[in-house]
């Protein structure tokens, strides 16, 4: 069958395969389908009475037994969260901080991983090696010492004060080391006979391919920062320069119990979060199936 | 000129020594409310911006306050803010609200350490020593004080004294927050335990204590009261208030030594044991939110807190009265902490801002009233002894205690949220909970305490 | 396209060229420059914001350092380490740090694992249950302990309730049992964590091309059997990642437990950075708790090296 191609042949073979999978494989998806609903329910549950609470009058956020249903659900929480907060700034200033963030970690910890992963040069291993401990190193007392530097730096109350710290991130090098060590040598190689730069490489070949690792860093990037409460408490004072995990912490534990603006005021926080996870898990499904030899 | 007139003008001065209205502005306008030319011109000289305003400071004062006040307290405090603004509009408050807990103090060490501090801080009393001893606070000017009507006559005794560090005034209070006894008044006149004036009648003594919340579980069907053990510092809170109304100390007045009498620990460790493992009148696992849940859903008949859940109870429409926490070994006292005014120390002191400070210290002293409503007891006398205040239930039924409450002892490591409370109510949360007996809970508080007295002191 | 894969392609390119570039003397200094020319922008901010302050670290730790500035010349030599190591509250925290980890890091790992398998099948609505399994992971701790603190609640608590409803009547006592809070505080960082875990896990699973399952299948391999020999091999480069990425965030468990049990009860869940936070922020020991720091940190390293080594070596066995 000369007009055929390997790869015609394969992808036949492969349909008829998927067409006529067998009954056992079936039930096993059915399966997992019913246990994931399972896990799911009870995943969901946790989330499930924040978002109840929040629709609660205050006063029955308390009640004991606990109950779902209440006769007054009301949006009031979130009006007073709104109005009682500089919420619209916090935003503003947490969107900015974690998106320049979530930015200048991908970019620096994927380039050091390529040169980890892909550059066979001197004192590849232990700068590899320097750069995990970083991992191990415990934050807490590092914020001390960060602090008297970021004052000799002049950058206490800015933006960049809040971002520096938080760029070097030794986990999204090792992330995404590990996903380009899975990568064959092959691709590059292709190209540098072409005569493509070591730059071409990574920023052609290499970023499109890492599209599931880049979204998984960025995503956890993120996240984190976003929910960072320590360091953006200590390095920022004015009011306008707070970000949320900073302004809510004072509708969140001040004396008497407010769980309804508790809860109301976390869901507030996380939305913009969760739009981005939504987004970025896209990316994740869509990072390329099978090992980049798509044929 | 007639007295709206007058007042409209008063305004408009106001507006000019802030910085708000043109000089043009101003002339005209006080033109048209009838003043005439030159006379408006003799104002507007008075009144130019920079010059002197009405409290003698420059116009345009910055004044940066910290405070860690959120929730119905951050409310109020918003409110004392703001009517000071309004009456001072030459000064520019800039108020800070920052989490309640360790990082607020963390920060604040951190600031006034780094030389770039607030004005005017609030500060716990109890935290304020160690502040003060490793030189992060400058201490107030008496006469200066004295000046905006803040003298030692205007604060009891013994809260006025406690501002104090080897002589010299470092903290000057705004409120003591005790720990109190709510009770249901419906569940207690079911059970019997309210007089004809539907105040409860006096308790003497443990075993009538115990009675009485029995009576009361009966009428609950769950418990007779109710009170936050788990992971919480009012298992302290409620030791060391019985353990003082028996006269007991915890540390010498240097805070060096661990002076603890064994046997009158015992007897309030005893008591408290008795109530949730003997009689089981109070609940033994239950954490601070679980216990304002029982209360608030009339599972209990009586909880012990600080003041300051008061407006969570009326939230919630639960019927309950406050009273100060039962003396049930005769000393009458209960744990306290107040609220302070503290000045962080400044590399250089701006005269002008360091006058704003007082001021504005002294307009919030004035102006406690509105504070009061969330349960603390203010410390400015002039109010606290105020019919308002007075008329002011519940919060007002427990201002009495004021002058005999016991804080925690002063060392360097103590004060609220530190090591010391930590470390001293693991032990009775393990008590209440049966896992120590009450006098393996005392060998261990004092052992840990002694070695927090062992530890080189960081201050 | 041409008829021939780009795998042949290459391997022929390969066989012609080899890595001949990479080889001559010029050519290194070339590779040097290209290797460090792409770390160095990390490499600088790295070495400003966490090296440098932990060096500062190591230098306070060797003075009475306290957080109001004042003891920065009052030198101590080793005596805070000293007094680290013989402090029976770091070896009591110690213990309950391994405790977790060892309890933590097994579920961690294979509970994401298997989320990931299950949502990785031929099956309807991916995205929501990526999305639900995920979604804790975006929660703040402080909030995440409330909730959970109010389903822990003895008696009223929606576990326990629930318990109660189907008949258990007097339900655990999860934070005040002293071997029972640590489970619980398990349960509750695996609700909100495993979510990392099962991102990277399906990123390396979506990577697994279909091809090889189908060809297996025709083989005759059963569900179990590809799993085994093509799934788990294939991602043992990412499973040796968040082995060692667990083991360490494990070890530095703080903000949940703080919050939870505040170390409770009587102590039986603190873990070191609990104690390394108070002994700084709360008792303005910063040096006490910067040399209780470099000892953890040591012992982190150590631990860690020990695990990469052992899944390094499992690993190539593999291949």
């Amino acid at each position: 069958m000369a007009t055929y191609s390997v790869g015609q042949a394969r992808r036949a073979r492969a349909a008829r395969i998927r067409s006529n999978r067998p009954l056992r494989d079936r039930l096993a998806n059915t399966g997992a389908f019913i246990l994931l609903i399972i896990l799911a329910i009870i995943w969901i549950i946790p989330l499930l009475w924040t978002i109840d609470t929040a629709f609660k009058p205050e006063g029955e956020t308390t009640i004991v037994p606990l109950t779902w249903f209440s006769a007054h659900f009301n949006v009031d929480a979130f009006v007073k969260t709104i109005n009682s907060t500089s919420l619209p700034t916090w935003y503003f200033n947490s969107f900015i901080t974690s998106a320049i963030i979530t930015i200048l970690t991908v970019i620096l910890s994927s380039m050091a991983a390529f040169a980890l992963s892909r550059v066979p040069f001197r004192g590849r291993g232990i700068l590899f090696w320097i750069i995990l401990a970083g991992i191990m190193i415990p934050g807490t007392v590092l914020i001390v010492p960060l602090f008297t530097e970021m004052q000799s730096f002049g950058l206490v109350d800015t933006w960049w004060g809040i971002i520096l710290p938080q760029i070097a991130s030794p986990i999204a090098v090792f992330i995404f080391k590990q996903f380009f060590d899975g990568i064959p040598h092959e691709l590059e190689e292709a190209a540098i006979m072409d005569g493509a730069s070591r730059w071409r490489v990574y920023w052609q070949i290499w970023m499109p391919l890492s599209r599931a690792a880049i979204a998984a860093v960025a995503i956890f990037t993120f996240v984190i920062s976003w929910n960072n409460f320590i360091w953006p408490f200590i390095v920022i004072t004015g009011n306008d320069m707070m970000t949320i995990p900073v302004g809510l912490a004072t509708v969140q534990t001040s004396y008497g119990i407010r769980y309804a603006q508790i809860m109301a005021s976390a869901i507030l926080a996380c939305l913009p979060v969760l739009i981005v996870f939504i987004f970025f898990q896209r990316q994740i499904v869509q990072g390329i199936a099978g090992t980049g030899l798509k044929e | 000129m007639i007295p709206e007139k007058h007042g409209a003008l008063e305004e408009l001065a106001a507006k000019m020594r802030a910085g708000r209205i043109s000089r043009r502005a101003f002339l005209e306008r006080s033109v048209a409310l009838g003043l005439s030319s030159s006379a408006a011109l003799t104002l507007l000289e008075a009144c130019a911006s920079g010059g002197p305003s009405a409290s003698g400071i420059p116009t345009g004062t910055h004044l940066v306050y910290w405070n860690l006040f959120g929730g119905g307290d951050g409310v109020r405090m918003v409110q004392m803010q703001d009517d000071f603004q309004k009456a001072h509009p030459e000064i520019n408050l800039e108020a800070i609200t920052l989490a309640w807990g360790e990082p607020y103090y963390t920060k604040l060490a951190m600031a006034a350490a780094g030389g770039r501090p607030p004005d005017v801080a609030i500060s716990h009393m109890t935290r304020m020593p160690p502040f003060a001893q490793g030189d992060l606070l400058d201490p107030f000017d008496l006469n200066a004080l004295a000046k905006y009507d803040i003298t030692a006559s205007d604060f009891l005794a013994p809260i006025w004294q406690r501002g104090h560090i080897n002589g010299q005034l470092y903290a000057v209070p705004l409120d003591t927050h005790p720990f109190v006894m709510y009770y249901n008044t419906e569940i207690a006149k079911k059970a019997g335990l309210l007089d004809a004036s539907g105040n409860l009648l006096p308790i003497n003594g443990p075993d009538a204590f115990i009675n009485a919340l029995k009576k009361a579980q009966q009428v609950t069907g769950g418990y007779g009261l109710a009170f936050a053990i788990n992971g919480d510092v009012t298992n302290w809170r409620v030791f060391y208030s019985l353990y003082s109304q028996l006269g007991g100390q915890v540390l010498s007045p240097d805070g060096k030594q661990l002076v603890i009498d064994d046997n009158k620990a015992l007897q309030a460790l005893s008591f408290m044991d008795d109530l949730t493992q003997k009689s089981k009148v109070a609940p033994a696992t239950i954490d601070y939110g679980g216990a304002i849940a029982l209360f608030a859903s009339g599972k209990c008949g009586f909880f012990w807190q600080g003041e300051w859940e008061v407006t969570t109870f009326q939230t919630a429409n639960t019927p309950f009265n406050m009273v100060p926490f039962p003396n049930i070994f005769g000393g009458g006292q209960c744990q306290a902490d107040s609220h302070t005014f503290v000045l962080p120390r400044q590399a250089s002191v701006d005269p002008a801002r360091r006058e704003a400070s007082y001021l504005f210290i002294s307009s919030l002293l004035k102006d406690s009233f509105v504070w009061a409503h969330g349960g603390h007891i203010p410390a400015y006398l002039p109010i606290a002894t105020s019919q308002e205040y007075k008329n002011l239930k519940p919060q007002s039924n427990y201002a009495g205690v004021a002058a005999n409450v016991v804080v925690d002892p002063t060392a360097w490591f103590s004060g609220s949220g530190s090591e010391f409370e930590s470390v001293v109510s693991a032990p009775i949360q393990a008590s209440f909970q049966g896992q120590l007996t009450p006098q393996q809970a005392l060998a261990q508080l004092k052992a840990s305490v002694q070695k927090l007295l062992n530890t080189p002191s960081p201050v | 396209m041409s008829d021939i894969s780009i795998q042949e392609q290459a391997a022929k390119a390969k066989a012609q060229t080899g890595d001949v570039l990479a080889r001559t003397r010029a050519n290194r200094w070339r590779v040097d420059l290209a290797g460090y020319g792409f770390l160095l922008p990390f490499l600088i901010a790295y070495a400003l914001f966490l090296i440098w302050p932990a060096i500062l670290m190591l230098r306070m730790s060797f003075f009475n350092w306290s957080l109001d500035g004042h003891g920065t010349t009052d030198f101590l030599g080793l005596a805070n380490y000293g007094e680290v190591l013989s402090d029976p509250s770091f070896w009591q925290a110690l213990w309950n740090t391994i405790v977790f980890t060892v309890i933590s890091t097994p579920a961690l790992v294979i509970i994401s694992f298997i989320l990931a398998l299950l949502v990785n099948r031929a099956i309807p609505a991916k995205g929501v249950f990526r999305t639900i399994f995920f979604a804790p992971f975006i929660i703040p701790v402080s909030v995440v302990t409330i909730i959970w603190s109010w389903l822990y609640e003895p008696g009223f608590g929606l576990i326990n309730g629930t318990l109660a409803e189907i008949g258990i009547q007097n339900g655990p006592n999860w934070l005040t049992q002293p071997g029972l809070a640590m489970i619980a505080i398990v349960i509750l960082t695996v609700w909100w964590t495993v979510g990392f875990n099962f991102v990277l896990y399906l990123s390396g699973m979506q990577q697994i091309s279909r091809d090889l399952y189908d060809a297996a299948s025709i083989d005759g391999a059963g569900g179990w059997a590809r799993t085994r020999w093509i799934t788990i091999p294939l991602l043992g480069r990412i499973t040796l990642m968040i082995v060692i990425l667990q083991i360490i965030a494990s070890l530095q468990v703080f903000g949940q437990i703080y919050l939870l049990t505040a170390g409770g009860p009587n102590f039986s869940t603190r873990p070191v950075i609990q104690y390394i936070y108070e002994s700084g922020f709360s008792t303005f020991r910063v040096g006490f708790a910067s040399a209780m720091s470099f000892i953890f940190f040591i012992l982190v390293a150590v631990i860690s090296a020990v695990w990469f080594s052992i899944l390094q070596r499992q690993q190539r066995g593999n291949n």
